[in-house]
């Protein structure tokens, strides 16, 4: 009896305990996250202007989102640069992980070694590491007509022209090729691990099946390893949509970046906002459109 | 005559299968291990020209434009580290205490109140409690330096400037723990479980500890390794200025300030910072990425 009253006793108890348990967090997102966020909003509407001992806020209505739009031609430039790297990046980035994970899946020697070396740049990859393995040598490659990424400062136009025998032209090419596969392969680390969670998750007796019945490899993939991996897809879609977003890498971010850095701070939160809306209207499109087009297939 | 005609089907489509395998198992093994060798190139390339480029003598660093392999390779770079470190305020052994101090207590930190707080969102109702899982995935989007100003300024309200607790607790505000571990345990630890717990009479806190903490294990080592990568190699922006206090990033980001004479010596402090990461790889790996999918109970 004791038992049974117990059981319908968990929800009720639960809610007392729930507050306890998720109080430090609460407490550490109210301060260091929603309290600045509200300002950063109120900093979008504001005129700011430093002081002696701190700075000095006054509402001036949507004039900050006006000068971005309207005056300043160089937000808009950067933000549909954004947008479209938003939109080819993404796919990209899935289809690459994916074909990653599937190969990764396959047992063959040295899978292990793969495994690790995939999930290396993830580890090692983050902040002071980063930004010096990136920015090693001098920026004035872009002197040589090549914009200066990674692979620019790692090898030279005339390096290329020597291994491949080509010309100039052909040697940047190459170079804007290598950046890019690079820039995928580097972004592709995590959504890698977790295709290769969801694909070990498959059970085997489905492909036993299928084979029984004579599917084809791509069959498989498309009535069983595809439908299955759907929540993962999802999952790694958000992930990735929210990398893209919010990387610093990006022409947008790193030049709201300077702004703020030079002071700047009303404007840029300006720019942050109308950003974080596009992006946020993106990603609810991406993830509508999943749900309308793939996910009721299989329901 | 019917039976025998499926039989003869099954053994030709046993046939097919047959055949097909073994042409995949040759040429397609060849194609897996040349794709995933070619991408695993690309992945390693900046680490390859970042431990070149450590043992580059001074005269190889200054060529312009930058050749990717070491003609001579020397130590000088490795060598002259004791000496730039003696230079120094403070001993190396301070900073490196610092750092695997705060690393360690904020990675404590983080995982069990994001843990926490995950199993309650997972687990429990209560009011409020969508909302909350909402403020998560908006929070997802933002990237912390958009936040900087703000944060500083309360930073700065609460006198937290120039303290050890500027590494520890912005960390309490984690979103991406607290949704990945709520993705997992909704996932993995079936409601059956925690009631047999419960008529078992364990109290909330046990079941947290003794109960979710070891099923999410993966989920959990998983976020140990990108929190304790990115603490690690954390620069906090202009709010830490006593040199007691400084952790190894900041040094590594003086000696960069050197200028192209200290190239060689930044990437032999990058390359030495990169290695405690790759051992916390090496020793959740089996669990990161293989236990991923095996933990759990399958209902």
């Amino acid at each position: 009896m004791k038992g049974v009253k117990k059981l319908r006793g968990i929800e009720q108890l639960k809610n007392h305990y729930g507050h306890m348990f998720t109080l430090p967090w609460l407490i550490g997102i109210i301060i260091f996250f929603i309290i600045p966020l509200i300002q950063s909003v109120w900093y979008s509407f504001a005129k700011i202007s430093v002081v002696e001992n701190g700075i000095e806020t006054k509402f001036i209505g949507i004039d900050n989102y006006k000068q971005i739009l309207e005056a300043d031609p160089n937000y808009t430039k950067w933000l549909s640069s954004g947008i479209t790297s938003f939109f080819y990046t993404l796919p990209l980035i899935i289809l690459v992980s994916m074909v990653l994970a599937m190969l990764l899946n396959q047992k063959f020697v040295g899978r292990l070694f793969f495994r690790a070396l995939y999930f290396l740049p993830v580890i090692i990859a983050s902040g002071v590491v980063m930004t010096l393995i990136f920015q090693t040598t001098s920026s004035d490659m872009g002197s040589m007509g090549v914009s200066d990424t990674y692979t620019s400062n790692m090898f030279s136009v005339n390096d290329i022209i020597g291994w491949l025998q080509v010309d100039g032209k052909v040697a940047e090419y190459v170079i804007l090729v290598i950046n890019k596969i690079f820039d995928l392969v580097w972004q592709s680390g995590i959504q890698t691990v977790l295709f290769l969670a969801g694909l070990q998750s498959i059970p085997s007796s489905l492909y036993e099946a299928s084979k029984v019945e004579g599917a084809t490899k791509w069959e498989e993939f498309w009535f069983i390893t595809f439908p299955m991996l759907s929540q993962v897809t999802l999952l790694v879609a958000v992930f990735t949509m929210v990398e893209i977003m919010t990387n610093t890498r990006s022409t947008i971010i790193s030049n709201i970046y300077k702004m703020m850095s030079s002071g700047v701070y009303d404007e840029t939160s300006a720019m942050i906002w109308f950003y974080f809306l596009v992006g946020g209207g993106l990603m609810a499109l991406v993830l509508f459109l999943y749900n309308r087009f793939l996910m009721k297939r299989w329901e | 005559m019917k039976i025998k005609n499926i039989i003869k089907n099954r053994a030709a489509a046993k046939n097919k299968i047959a055949s097909r395998r073994y042409t995949r198992s040759k040429f397609g093994n060849f194609l897996n291990f040349f794709l995933l060798a070619a991408a695993g190139l690309f992945t390693m390339l900046p680490l390859i020209y970042a431990v070149c480029t450590s043992f580059k003598p001074l005269d190889e660093l200054l060529i312009f434009p930058p050749r990717f392999f070491v003609k001579r390779p020397t130590l000088g770079n490795y060598l002259a580290l004791p000496d730039l470190m003696a230079s120094l305020k403070v001993p190396l052994s301070r900073y490196l205490f610092n750092s695997l101090m705060i690393t360690a207590i904020t990675v404590f930190i983080y995982i069990m109140v994001a843990a926490m707080a995950a199993f309650v969102l997972a687990k429990a109702t209560f009011k409020g409690r969508n909302f909350l899982f909402w403020v998560v995935q908006f929070a997802l989007m933002f990237n912390a330096y958009t936040l900087s100003v703000p944060q500083y300024l309360i930073f700065s309200k609460l006198h937290l400037i120039d303290t050890y607790w500027i590494y520890i607790l912005p960390y309490m505000a984690s979103t991406l723990g607290v949704f990945l571990l709520k993705q997992y345990i909704e996932g993995y630890i079936p409601n059956a479980l925690l009631e047999a717990a419960k008529i078992d009479g364990a109290s909330h806190y046990r079941i947290f500890w003794s109960v979710v903490m070891p099923v999410i294990k993966p989920a959990w080592l998983t976020l140990m390794l990108f929190s304790f990568r990115d603490v690690w190699s954390s620069v906090p922006n202009g709010t830490i200025f006593t040199e007691q206090l400084k952790t190894l990033p900041q040094i590594v980001s003086q000696i960069t300030a050197g200028g192209t004479a200290r190239a060689g010596s930044a990437m032999a402090v990058t390359v030495i910072m990169m290695i405690p990461p790759i051992i916390i790889y090496l020793i959740s790996q089996s669990n990161v990425v293989e236990a991923m999918s095996s933990a759990g109970i399958k209902e």
